[in-house]
């Protein structure tokens, strides 16, 4: 990994409205640091202000205070770093009444960076050269969503900024687009800054993740690094509503029709099961497991004080 | 700079609905009133010989006059729409996002501005030479003089009102732009937009008439004085100074004890004040614009 710091944030700040009844703090004081050649993840619950954080990133939102740089350059006063950023700002949208091509030619032509070629090669790569001609108003969500990855890339951007690049995209089209930014990163030192609600897909491509939640980044680090030790216990017992508020009151739990994970240790089975047979409760099953991505960002979110 | 240009043409042109029914209409209704009138010319004597009996027909005025649209307040409301679905259309279809990050606001403002002149300049020229060469046509079946004869002197005068009045279009679009990208950066759509540009120019037409009542009822009559200042009235005494070569004389009170209030502009005045419009507009514009969150 590359020592360049591709993204950073200072204290960054973000507040909508000038009421005070009616101020929103979507953002605050953001300190982020993300190193070049990695796939950096970006969590959060709905409304945590993740898009506005990307916003800010790419100077489509003036921050309330502090400030983005990417490269080391100041992105508001030195709007020319963006030409080394590629985006996709929630959700790929388009002018419905031009063609996929057509869409491609206006975006690059805005950037200077037209290049006929470069736009064939696009389409060829995310599948869409046989529909290029055809408007985009006629494209399905999934088609957007591959031309507004085409549109990401045309620049050829050392960095991605990418929200949620996989809506509306079948699993097979969502795998296709996980191996593509792995591809991006590993064989051509890309960087990408990925935001996604998909925590499954996050766990599998990225290097770091942050965690933000009510504007702040509550967890930041390595995936393996934030899983490491943090293992789960499945229980199944009986009745399950009874065993549920058992445990509650010692270790954090996520409940399920069938069963119960407890974000609990592998020494702590034994006292796992010795609280539930003490509370008349019958136990089927206790199985240690690795916790997933999703399990600790759960955990992690309701202990910051929203549910996710 | 030129792919910018490129890019907000490629957009323009594109929208064909939109550009179909608010600009290419012209040039296409003037093909069709002329194959309807050639027809009924070259069926009907008795038309024809109503067509002679007519006013001279001139080919410079045919040219020039066509130029007029533009600047009238029906043919300002029409560019305001068509202006207003340009810039309301970057918030309603959520596209400022995409383009923002490629390029400097200022630019991008700039730029739309530019080609929407450009792109009515280029419609209404298309309409001028068609209207022009229909009347040609027309005078040709009908048997009736279409002068003036073409010499360097009828040449130069036609360039210089020519241009004038291309020009004017060109200031007159770029107002209705201003408007309604003003408009559109405070609704965020295209409805919105089209509305608010509107009823600013609805503002600016009726407030002769608001500055006469304020005058009347406080008995400051010189009031209506400020009337000068708004773009519609100097837009239309340019046109006449193409037109006639004379300013447009207004008498906002006519017949009552404050007739003696009249405008009559000098070219230069008028001339002044829409670069003055044109140039506010622009920079009120960009500068909003540059401190705009596009949250959308």
């Amino acid at each position: 990994m590359s020592t360049e710091i591709a993204i950073e944030t200072r204290n960054l700040c973000k507040t909508f409205g000038r009421r005070a009844s009616k101020r929103i703090e979507a953002v605050k004081h953001l300190n982020l640091e993300v190193r070049a050649g990695q796939v950096y993840g970006f969590l959060g619950p709905n409304g945590a202000g993740k898009s506005t954080t990307i916003r800010m990133m790419l100077d489509l939102i003036h921050s309330t205070a502090g400030d983005v740089y990417l490269y080391g350059r100041h992105v508001h006063r030195h709007h020319e770093i963006l030409r080394r950023v590629g985006t996709l700002v929630e959700g790929a949208t388009f002018y419905n009444f031009l063609s996929g091509r057509r869409n491609l030619e206006v975006l690059a032509r805005t950037a200077n960076c037209y290049d006929p070629r470069r736009i064939e090669q696009l389409l060829e790569q995310v599948g869409l050269a046989e529909r290029a001609n055809q408007r985009v108003k006629r494209y399905s969500t999934g088609m957007k969503q591959r031309l507004g990855l085409a549109a990401a890339l045309l620049s050829d951007p050392d960095l991605l900024i990418l929200d949620e690049p996989t809506n509306g995209l079948d699993p097979g089209g969502m795998h296709e687009i996980r191996t593509f930014i792995r591809r991006l990163v590993d064989e051509q030192g890309k960087t990408v800054f990925l935001s996604s609600h998909l925590l499954g897909e996050v766990e599998q491509v990225c290097d770091r993740v942050a965690i933000i939640n009510l504007g702040e980044i509550v967890r930041e680090g390595a995936v393996d690094e934030l899983l490491a030790g943090k293992s789960t216990l499945r229980v199944e017992a009986r009745p399950l509503q009874r065993a549920a508020e058992v445990l509650r009151q010692y270790w954090p739990i996520v409940t399920n029709e069938t069963w119960l994970t407890v974000s609990a240790s592998h020494e702590d089975s034994p006292h796992v099961v010795r609280r539930l047979v003490e509370a008349g409760v019958d136990v089927y099953q206790v199985a240690a497991q690795r916790q997933t991505l999703e399990e600790y960002f759960l955990a992690v979110v309701r202990e910051n004080g929203s549910h996710a | 700079m030129r792919n910018l240009f490129r890019a907000e043409w490629i957009k323009i042109a594109g929208n064909r609905w939109v550009a179909g029914c608010l600009i290419w209409i012209f040039p296409i209704g003037a093909v069709a009133f002329f194959a309807v009138a050639g027809l009924v010319l070259a069926l009907s004597s008795s038309a024809r010989t109503g067509l002679r009996q007519d006013e001279v027909f001139l080919w410079t005025e045919q040219a020039i006059g066509v130029w007029n649209f533009p600047n009238n307040p029906v043919g300002r409301l029409i560019l305001l729409g068509f202006t207003a679905v340009v810039f309301a259309g970057e918030y309603q279809w959520q596209t400022w996002k995409n383009v923002v990050p490629r390029n400097r606001r200022a630019a991008l403002i700039l730029i739309k501005f530019l080609a929407l002149g450009a792109f009515v300049v280029l419609a209404f020229s298309l309409m001028s030479a068609l209207w022009t060469a229909g009347w040609a046509v027309l005078t040709r079946i009908a048997d009736v003089s279409y002068g003036p004869r073409i010499t360097w002197a009828v040449l130069q005068d036609f360039g210089e009102d020519y241009a004038l009045a291309a020009g004017l279009a060109f200031t007159s679009t770029l107002i209705a732009a201003g408007y309604a990208a003003l408009a559109a950066m405070f609704t965020r759509s295209i409805l919105g937009g089209v509305i608010a540009g509107f009823a600013l120019t609805f503002v600016e037409n009726l407030s002769i008439v608001a500055l006469m009542l304020i005058g009347w009822f406080l008995d400051i009559p010189r009031i209506v004085h400020l009337y000068r200042f708004t773009p519609g009235y100097n837009l239309i005494n340019v046109a006449s100074w193409i037109n006639d070569n004379a300013p447009n004389t207004m008498r906002p009170f006519e017949e009552s004890k404050y007739s003696d209030i009249v405008f009559s502009d000098s070219l230069g005045f008028s001339v002044a004040l829409l670069a003055l419009w044109v140039f506010g507009l622009i920079a009120l514009t960009v500068t909003l614009f540059q401190r705009q969150d596009i949250t959308s």
